[in-house]
């Protein structure tokens, strides 16, 4: 497929969804306003519905499947070592301390984004059928 | 001695009279000093006969007067220097962000010029339209998110309309987590200096935006871009901005912790930069390698841009621009230690010659040949680099921040290509994401401790200093925000785009990306008078044919 107007539709539908939303948190303490976040809530729903339904209309894409659980293990184990290295700032006092843990929290992190997250996007990938 | 009660009141009601009496004698000859040059100004007459040389133009005339029978008094005239102060910050500020807004034509040079004709008009309109994207986006809630906390800064006025932070409690300390005013503009944020703020900080988030358009491009479905875009303007860029910039938890590790002054970031290595080069990584990484980029034993090939030219003019472009980037996050030039701007500017131009310097030497020497697109790609490492220290760290320490960061550009984007094996047609995920981190790192190594914006930064008394003038602290506070932005920003983007792969899917078809994404996305060729010449073999269609078998 390529680009047509559903899309175009589509994307039309997904930012006065987003308008009306936005809207709806700005007066949100009135009565309108609580109307108008939640109608901007099911037009973005709608709009992501959309999105959805026309999404096989594109056709084949040259990328493989990409593991879902591999993915999920590596997003949990690079948002961990940002945790860990918050949990260090309480648990230490000194400088040193808080920047071991710093370290260790990032390295952690960067073990999931440059190991285990392209592993599990390269899986499949197309150059290697 | 004066020892009675009664005598003791005498004494200090006749002080404070004559105190009194002395400043109002004071005040009658500044003001009768006032009068008489109001009197002296020249007159309409001799203004009428024309001043070419300037010395009869701007006079005690032009100061307005509160009341005219009273004529022109102190108060008049320092009402006068605060407006001028602010005016000539606001005219800096919206001046250097126009210079900002200038850059997206850079930057679609530099990415169109690396990637094939065919995709000429796709990239271009990616750049062109995640202008629009991210401005709506900020607009509507981005800003608000960002600098909805960011109340008293003296330079624009106070912007005390900014005065919501939403805050939590941890560990006994008040943190800062997002901004809640500023939705549309509205209401008591429609202000001068809320404008002018806005508009200095959309044109940054803009930047940010369009770095995912390079590295994703050849290959990105335009509703998809779309989409993404409004989403990282609206919610990715904002939360880390306002971390670091709009009264945020990063930036009060210095007043709650004591760790330096909390996350410091000048101009936005981190914020700008690495929440760019790292959202594009996690969009690379789900959208997958363009056909024909890695042969079947995973070695990469080469697929050359179509207008080198362009690239080159780009980065000038974008260098042209970086002097509104870094200068202008002074957020005016007068008062509170804005002077600086100078030499801001020129550790900015210093970063950019060394990180050219970098990557054309360390490629001259490993491939036998100055590679132009490196060389453009250096002296970006080298902006990106200095981005963060550039208010902070003196001219030695600028020209050895960007020369490390010309290098490691180099030997990033063969990392990425070659170990990760994420394609990333013009190497944004190193030149802004690796180099970006490199920058926030140097300021807490390089930071020289003579600046002096207002006596403090973040709210802690002092100067910006770092580990090898003395702070081992700051390098502490920058790892943390190195760490938020690793573990925090890039699984946000791989979440929030792993949600729109879902629902939307990033990836055109393989019979629209053979073709070229100009005609099946944008409906026009770029060049349409262009005779294109066949591709590379590894480029043609059974590889096409292999990939949706795959698929």
């Amino acid at each position: 497929m390529a680009a047509t107007r559903q899309q175009g539709q589509s994307f039309g539908l997904f930012l006065v969804g987003l308008t009306a939303t936005c809207a709806g948190i700005y007066e949100v303490s009135s009565g309108i306003g609580k109307i108008g976040l939640a109608l901007g809530l099911v037009v973005l729903a709608v709009s992501l519905l959309q999105f959805f339904r026309i999404k096989p209309l594109e056709g084949e894409i040259a990328n493989g499947v990409q593991p879902a659980g591999m993915k999920a293990i590596g997003v949990l184990i690079t948002v961990g070592g940002w945790l860990l290295a918050l949990f260090g700032l309480h648990l230490v006092s000194g400088v040193g301390g808080r920047m071991l843990f710093a370290i260790l929290g990032l390295a952690v992190s960067l073990v999931g984004v440059v190991f285990i997250l392209p592993a599990a996007c390269n899986k499949n990938a197309i150059w290697k059928a | 001695m004066i020892k009675t009660l009664p005598h003791k009141f005498l004494l200090a009601a006749t002080l404070v009279l004559s105190f009194s009496g002395l400043v109002h004698a004071q005040t009658a000859v500044a003001d009768k000093e006032l009068k008489a040059g109001a009197a002296a100004a020249p007159s309409t007459a001799t203004l009428a006969a024309g001043d070419p040389g300037g010395s009869a133009t701007g006079t005690i005339s032009d100061v307005p007067v509160s009341d005219s029978k009273a004529g022109v008094t102190v108060t008049d005239v320092g009402n006068q220097v605060g407006q001028n102060k602010i005016a000539i910050n606001f005219v800096w500020t919206l001046i250097t962000g126009f210079l900002v807004m200038f850059m997206q034509a850079g930057f679609a040079m530099v990415e169109a010029g690396l990637c094939r004709v065919k995709n000429a008009n796709h990239t271009y309109m990616m750049n062109f339209t995640v202008y629009a994207c991210g401005l709506l986006a900020y607009w509507l809630i981005g800003f608000a998110i960002q600098m909805g906390g960011a109340a008293g800064n003296g330079n624009l006025g106070g912007l005390q309309p900014l005065n919501g932070e939403h805050v939590i409690s941890l560990f006994g300390k008040t943190w800062g987590v997002w901004g809640t005013q500023g939705l549309f503009l509205s209401g008591h944020t429609y202000d001068v200096g809320v404008m002018v703020i806005f508009l200095f900080e959309m044109v940054f988030m803009d930047t940010a935006l369009t770095i995912v358009t390079g590295a994703c491009a050849e290959r990105w479905k335009f509703l998809t871009f779309c989409v993404s875009s409004v989403l990282m303007g609206a919610f990715t860029y904002p939360i880390f901005g306002n971390w670091a910039w709009g009264g945020g938890w990063l930036a009060a590790l210095g007043t709650n912790l004591g760790l330096g002054k909390g996350y410091c970031d000048f101009a936005g290595s981190g914020v700008v930069h690495a929440v760019g080069g790292l959202t594009a990584l996690a969009v690379a990484l789900i959208i997958g390698p363009r056909i024909g980029k890695f042969n079947r034993d995973g070695s990469p090939n080469a697929i050359i841009g179509h207008d080198i030219s362009a690239v080159l003019i780009g980065c000038f472009i974008l260098a042209f621009g970086w002097f509104g980037f870094n200068p202008g996050s002074t957020l005016g030039a007068s008062a509170a230690g804005n002077l600086r701007i100078g030499s801001i500017a020129v550790n900015t131009m210093l970063a950019g010659c060394t990180g050219t310097f970098g990557a054309l030497i360390f490629m001259w020497i490993t491939k036998g040949k100055p590679d132009a697109s490196m060389a453009g790609n250096g002296l970006l490492a080298g902006l990106v680099a200095i981005t963060a220290p550039s208010g902070f760290v003196n001219t030695v320490g600028a020209a050895i921040i960007g020369a490390i960061a010309g290098v490691l550009v180099c030997l990033s984007v063969a990392f990425v290509e070659s170990r990760m094996k994420v394609d990333d047609p013009v190497g944004a995920i190193s030149v802004h994401g690796t180099c970006g981190l490199w920058g926030v790192l140097s300021v807490g190594l390089f930071a020289d401790g003579k600046s002096n914006y207002g006596g403090s930064w973040n709210g802690v008394t002092g100067s910006v200093t770092g580990l090898f003038y003395g702070d081992a602290s700051q390098l502490a506070a920058q790892i943390i925000g190195i760490g938020t932005l690793v573990g925090f920003v890039f699984s946000f983007s791989f979440v929030l785009n792993w949600l729109l792969e879902i629902f939307l899917g990033h990836r055109v078809s393989a019979e629209s990306e053979l073709e070229g994404l100009d005609l099946p996305e944008m409906g026009q060729l770029g060049y349409p008078e262009f005779v294109m010449k066949p591709e590379p073999a590894f480029l043609h269609l059974e590889s096409a044919a292999a990939a949706a078998a795959v698929a």
